[in-house]
Order: C-alpha cells, then structure tokens, then sequence
C-alpha cells in the first residue's frame, strides 16, 4: 500500500521546482535544495571542484558576509549543512518557523548572487579546508583509499564515476578563480535546482516564499545535457592491491548495478541484501558465524543515474586466514544466489529490513525533504517517497535470482584488496 | 535586485513531551510516548550495571554480554534468533556505559509484540552459545587492533587513561583489552547476566502507538521477566594525580595530529549544568565557535575541531577533539590553549545570547522522531534524571549571565588539561618540544 506524505508541487517560471510537504509534528521546516551538479560532472584536471564549490557557498554572497550564512541560522537554532556526492550537490537547513523567511533569503542570496563575494583569500581558505577533510576522511584512516580505490578500478578513466568525490589534492591545487566564476554560471541556478519545504506550513505559505525570495532569480544556469555514460559489460574479474599500515585484510568486491529506480536495481540490491547485508545473510552465516574465517561482512548498494549505480560488498578477513580462501567462499555464494534465488525466509528479511530502514528515513522530517529532493532532481518525480517502497517490496524473488546472474557474476567483479603489510600472501 | 532582509519571528511556546509512566510488578519501569505519524517504533531499554563490579581481569566481560545478547535466546539458536528479529524488520542492538546497559529495537508498529517477546529473551534468557562467545571475545580483540589504528579512536583510548586515575574503571576500555577480553569464558559472562534485572531498569517506548496497548504488550513480554537482585550504583570517576601532562603518541606516516585534550567536569545533575553546554557550544560547537573560526576559518589549519561535554551517568568530562595537519601541529597546540585560556577571560553578552539561542531554539527540533525521544528518555533514566530535566535545563539556560560562564569555565581544567596526540613523533615532537608547551611522554604503541 503506498504511503501518503502529502505533496504539492509548482514550478516557477524561472524554472525552480518546489514542493511543499506539510507536516506539524513540531514547530519547524526543513529547507532542503538539491542542485544538478556532483562529481560527475567535473572534467579531467579539475576532479573536487563541485564540492569545493560547495563549501565557498559558505563564504559569502551579494548581502551576506563570509560565515554569517552559519552564525545568522544557528543563532536562531538551525541545524544546517551541504554535501557533494556523485550525481548532485545539496544545500540544507531546519528552521523554527519562524526562521523559514531568513532561511529562504540567505539561499537565494547565495544560489543566485555568489559571485561578488567569492575571492581568492576565501578560495585559498576553503581549499586548504578540504584538504583537511581529504586527509582526515581518506589519506590518516586506515583504510580510507577503499573507495577512491573501488571507483577507480570498477569504471574507466573519463567515466563519471571513476573519481571520488573529494577529488585530487593536485586538481584541489588547480583551481582558480575562474573556474569558480564558470562553475557557477554552468551549473547553478533556479532552473537546475528542487526546493523542498516540508514542515509546519500550509502548502500556500510555501509556494508564496519561495516565490518572493527566489522568483527575482533569473533561469541562469546553463547545463548542457548529454546522454549517460553506460559502460561496458566487464567480461573478467579486476583485481587491485595495496599493501600498508592496516590492521588486518579487507575485501572490497564491487559490481557495476543498473540505475536506479529500476526493477533491476532494487532486485540486485535485494540480492546484495541476501549475500551480506543482514544478521541472517548467507555470507554472515558462511564466514562470519560459521567458518569465522571473516570478522565481518556488509552489504551496500548505492542507486545512481548515470549509466550505471555502484554495489558493494566488504568483508574483513580474521587474522591468520587467507583473504584468496575468503573470496573463493564468495564466489561460490555469488554462483549460488544466480542459480537458486533465495529462500522465502530470506526474502522476507530483506523486505522487511528495507521497509523498516526506508521508514525509519522518512520518519525525521529533514531525511524525508532530502529524499523528496532527490526524487524530484534526479527522477523526475517526487511521488517516489510515497511509492519507492512497494516497488521495492514488489520484487520477486526470481527477480533477485536474475539480477543476481545478470550484476552479481564473479566474472563481473572487482577486487580491491587492502592487506597488512608484512604478511604472506 | 534582492528583497529586503526578512526578520525572524520568535518561536512559539514549545513544551517538552512527557511520557506516562508505569511500573510493572517486577519492577520494570515502563515510559511509553505517543507520536503521531512515527511508524517504527523506537523501544530503549536501559538497566543499571556497573563496570566497577568487573573483575579487573576479565573488564569488558559486561560490553562481550551485550554484544552476546541476541546471539541466540529463550529457544532459539543464533541464526534462528537473526533471522526472527529480521522478519518482523526489527533491528536490536547493545551497548554498555558507566552505570548502564542500553538495549535498543527498533521494529514497524505491526511487528512491536512479536519484537518485544524476542527483547524480552535476549534480556532474560541469552543463550550465550561457546561458538558465538569465542567468536564475539576475537572480534573484540581485532576492533582493538582496529581502534589502535584509527587516530580519533587511539587518542580517546589515551585521553581516559590520562584523564582519570588508574584505580578507576573509567580510565580504561569500556569493552576492554585483549588481555582481559582473552581471560573471559562462558562462566564469567553468565555471572555477569546474574546482575542483568528488570528491578531498576526501564523500558521507554515511542511512536505511533494508536491502537497498541503497549503496557499489556509489555507486560506480557518483558512483564515476565523474573531475576532477583539488588541494582547497581554507577561509580563516580576519579581524576588522576597526574592527569595535567601531554602525552604524544606516535603514529608514524600520520599526515594529520588529532588530538585530545580533556578534564573532568560535571554531569547533568549539576546545579549549575545549564552553562556547560553553552559554554561547549561557544568555543567548539560549530564552525563559528571560536575555535574553528581561528583554526579552520581562518588558518585553514583543520576540517573541523570539536568540544563537547560528556556528561556520565554520574559526573562527566570536557573534551576537545579534532585533527590539524601535520606540519601545523605546535602552532595549533599554542592556538588551542591560547583559545581555551581567552574562555577564561568571560564571554560577552551578545555571545552567551547566540549561544543560548542556539541550544533552546534547536531544542523542538530534536523531539521529533521516536528514535530522538526514547534516546533522550533513556539517557534520563540513566542518568537518574527527572523527566522534565531538558524543559527546565532549557529555561536554566533562557536565565543564564555571563558571569555564569566564567564561573563554569573555572571549573573545567583549574589544574592544568589532559593532552593527548596522536601524530607522527618524528615531524611533530621537536617542534612541540621547542614550542615551549611542556614536558611530552612520548608513547610508543
């Protein structure tokens, strides 16, 4: 049965999409924007511009001084933030109602008038930040290259998803001034943006400031439309090692999933859910409980748009086994799922985990803006909150059979491995 | 052209939500709030235990329990166990701190009385199979490795053993050392379920709850719950003699320093608790606090520098925790003190009233979930607190001067702070040595 979080949507004749979301429970609104501009969309030499991008989105527009984008919100209780991912960048905060007119200004002050207050001591400034990020969340941490190592390895340099987020501390070095300037005028604007408001407010109240505050705005982003990258079938496995300061072996082996919101999609995360993404998993089971010759597994499946989406599992190996014994395990149990499907009780879990964890989502109102958003940028189609999950829960377990032989093939994985160093292998 | 400025309205009244209350004929304390439009419900279930009562030779024996107990329970076998809890989409996890063990689920409102007979038996009657208690012993000696590895973990791990004296469980692992995790067995773990009872412990439970007769589905699950026994007190941690030093751990190849620097400070029972966490929020809140805005605004020396209190379920700590690169390492140490010193010489009033804006404002916002809510009634509950603590914590604060934080400030870090890094010595140590900081204990690890 579909839910009924209540929507109404409208479209500025600057192009901005905004929907409205009431709900009372408490005495705030979520202003919650997504932009059509990730990673994927960066070009060669220039890989973190988006999210360094997003972080001078703090320093300052037109009628706003540098950080009183953050003090002018928290000192009236904001909770507030952005991020960067592949497929988008999103800009967000939790207003008492009301802040909802203030929230609404500082945004359209810095998604339409950025660029006066740019400059290159804030550039510098901020460039410096993420490179402080880049090595507290991937360069210090043990482990911390297994995803930039996994984007790479699982699509083709010059594919969108080759390079992580966070980019290069090289094309971090690279970027100047006037690529802020082209940036902003490429890919920001009304016309390439959603604005949810979902909160204590009527759906009128939303539409009426969200047009005084953004409808001044000229449709000024200029994107330039191309079709999805789709890469190739991988015909045999990839393998990628690196040996260092690790405390003990990790196996990463991905897949390339088909995009999201597709039957295919949700059946092959399904199947990823069978193989390590619950207590009662098969891999669980096998390696963990079982054998133990792993410490842990976990499943993970990302749903993309462009071309493809990412799957992943991870399992950490017990110390003294051989990690090449723990994928043989692996594949069998890849072999295993395509041939048989899973049990009725094994579909039952999955469904049921999913249910609780995509309720769960929508239960906090600033998750429940964020998928809004999301499904409204990228699929065009923000009824999604209401029928994601019946689709979802609409696979069959045939369909989790078929997509686990057509995606999860051993002869379509990629192993990235990040062993300890001083051990045999 | 842009539209004017818009002025911010005040917010309306705004009372916390209370729970009804009920004790059940064990003893078991039952806290059941109503939100509407919350479809999976948040069941927080906290008993007192201290680890205080460990043996000193077989400490995290109560964390290994929590983690063993939904590893089979009241009939069924591990996997059997998983898989029951996953088909009615429950989710159960186990934690211990001072004073408590927290066991929370999370299931659809359908699925709540055939979640809570599993709760019930995973706290009643874990099997604590040999297989799963070998292999929850090894994995805790392998996230040990884990944690040695990681900068924020390994830093935290010094912190309290410089922090707090080495008499006090406090100053070392909650979930304990591969020393003492190896001298663990079945038995030990079943002497310490003995101290596992409802008398004592309470169960809160939140969301939608409009159909659910929650106190009969509760009293026919966990209502049945019989273990005797006297509760435990949560044991107030004591500061070491020597806790005022810098402790430099080496990590080589680190290409950031993180660091901790910490004291003791009150818990929420204190009088004057309303200004700590103001005073928390001024210096290291948010990226404004006085802290980023030096170290990461404008030196772009750090992604983000944090302080916060802690509060325990008695007493508590400050701590200020973050990583700066490498080669700025003295510099940011100087910068840091220098900051924690200028929050001695008192905060204006435009500043308190930012500050205390904040945190009450930001306050409705944090009741709505049924997560949220049971999260901050169980806290409540371990902590012994009223349940209107946070409405009239937040009127406290709504009442607090400037001189109120400077009283606060002068009861956090009087003789001297903990200092912790984790770093690589070999770039780090001699600039800090030449900074003039003060004497460094180099750690080898």
């Amino acid at each position: 049965m579909p839910l009924d979080y209540p929507l109404h949507e409208r479209t500025l004749p600057n192009g901005l999409r905004v929907i409205v979301s009431p709900d009372p429970l408490v005495p705030t609104v979520t202003v919650n924007i997504w932009v059509g501009v990730g990673s994927r969309h960066e070009v060669a030499g220039r890989t973190g511009f988006a999210h360094l991008f997003e972080h001078l989105m703090f320093q300052g527009s037109q009628n706003v001084a540098s950080g009183e984008h953050f003090e002018a919100l928290l000192a009236v209780g904001a909770r507030l933030n952005a991020t960067t991912w592949f497929d988008r960048s999103n800009y967000f905060e939790t207003v008492p109602t009301g802040a909802l007119d203030l929230a609404l200004w500082l945004e359209a002050d810095r998604h339409g008038r950025l660029l006066d207050a740019v400059n290159q001591a804030n550039l510098d400034n901020q460039r410096d930040v993420v490179k402080e990020e880049k090595r507290q969340r991937y360069d210090n941490p043990p482990y911390g290259q297994m995803l930039p190592d996994l984007y790479a390895v699982l699509f083709p340099e010059g594919h969108p998803y080759h390079h992580a987020t966070i980019g290069s501390m090289d094309d971090l070095d690279a970027a100047t001034l006037e690529d802020v300037h082209a940036f902003f005028r490429r890919w920001y604007g009304p016309n390439n943006m959603v604005l949810t408001l979902c909160g204590d407010l009527t759906a009128e109240e939303g539409f009426a400031a969200a047009e005084k505050f953004f409808g001044p705005l000229p449709a000024s982003a200029t994107p330039v439309p191309r079709p999805p990258a789709v890469p190739a079938r991988l015909e045999a496995p990839r393998r990628f090692e690196r040996v260092g300061a690790v405390p003990h072996d990790r196996l990463t082996i991905g897949f390339r999933l088909p995009v999201d919101q597709t039957p295919q999609f949700h059946a092959a995360a399904l199947a990823l859910d069978v193989l390590g993404g619950l207590a009662s998993s098969r891999l669980v089971r096998r390696l963990v409980r079982g054998s133990q010759e792993a410490l842990s597994v976990r499943a993970t499946a990302w749903g993309l748009v462009d071309g493809a989406s990412i799957g992943f599992l991870t399992l950490d190996v017990a110390p003294g086994v051989d990690p090449h014994g723990v994928e043989a395990v692996v594949v069998e149990e890849l072999l295993r799922l395509a041939a048989e499907g899973p049990t009725p009780d094994e579909l039952d879990a999955a469904r049921a985990q999913t249910e609780r964890a995509f309720l769960t989502a929508l239960a906090a109102q600033d998750e429940r803006a964020d998928l809004i958003s999301h499904y409204a940028l990228l699929h065009d189609d923000p009824g999604l909150v209401n029928r994601h999950l019946d689709d979802v829960l609409a696979v069959t377990a045939d369909q989790i059979r078929d997509a686990a032989a057509e995606h999860l093939h051993p002869d379509q994985r990629v192993v990235v491995a990040h062993l300890r160093e001083g051990e045999d292998q | 052209m842009s539209t004017p400025r818009p002025e911010v309205t005040a917010p309306g009244p705004w009372h916390q939500p209370r729970p009804r209350e009920v004790i059940l004929d064990n003893g078991l304390r039952l806290l059941t709030l109503d939100l509407p439009g919350q479809e999976v419900i948040a069941c927080r279930t906290v008993v007192p235990v201290s680890l205080s009562e460990e043996d000193p030779a077989h400490e995290g024996a109560t964390a290994m329990l929590a983690r063993l107990l939904d590893e089979g329970a009241g009939g069924l076998g591990p996997e059997e166990f998983a898989l029951a809890l996953e088909r009615h989409g429950a989710v159960l996890g186990a934690g211990v701190v001072e004073g408590g063990l927290s066991v929370d689920l999370d299931v659809p409102a359908r699925h709540l009385a055939a979640a809570l007979a599993l709760l019930a038996d995973a706290l009643a009657e874990p099997l604590l199979p040999e297989s799963e208690v070998r292999r929850v012993l090894r994995n805790r000696v392998a996230e040990y490795d884990h944690e040695s590895s990681s900068a924020p973990h390994r830093a935290a791990r010094e912190l309290i053993a410089t922090m707090w004296s080495p008499r006090c469980r406090a100053s070392r692992p909650t979930a304990g050392r591969p020393e003492t995790i190896e001298a663990i067995d079945r038995e030990v773990l079943r002497a310490r379920h003995a101290r596992v009872l409802p008398a004592g412990s309470t169960l809160v439970v939140s969301g939608n709850l409009r159909g659910l007769d929650v106190p009969a589905l509760v009293g026919d699950t966990l209502g049945r719950w019989q273990a005797t026994g006297v509760a435990a007190r949560a044991v107030a941690p004591e500061p070491a003699p020597d806790a005022a030093r810098i402790v430099l751990v080496d990590r080589p190849g680190s290409v950031q320093s993180e660091f901790a620097i910490g004291c003791p400070a009150p818990g929420r029972s204190d009088e004057q608790w309303a200004a700590f966490p103001v005073l928390a929020y001024l210096i290291g809140g948010s990226p404004n606090a006085r802290i980023d805005a030096l170290l990461r605004e404008d030196k772009g020396y750090t992604y983000g520098i944090r302080a916060a209190m802690r509060p325990r379920a008695v007493g508590g700590s400050f701590v200020v925790s973050g990583s700066v690169r490498r080669e700025v390492t003295a510099e940011a140490l100087t910068l840091l003190l220098g900051e924690l010193d200028r929050a001695r010489e008192g905060f204006a009033a435009p500043e308190l009233a930012r500050g205390v804006d904040f945190i009450t404002r930001a306050q409705p916002g944090r009741w709505g979930t049924s997560d949220a809510v049971a999260d901050e009634f169980a806290a409540l509950a371990l902590e012994g607190l009223p349940l209107d603590q946070p409405e009239r914590s937040m009127a406290a604060m709504q009442a607090l001067v400037p001189d109120d934080l400077s009283s606060a400030m002068a009861r956090l870090g009087v003789d001297g702070w903990s200092i912790v890094l984790v770093a690589d010595a070999e770039t780090v140590f001699e600039p800090l040595r030449a900074s003039g900081v003060g004497p460094i204990q180099l750690v080898r690890s």
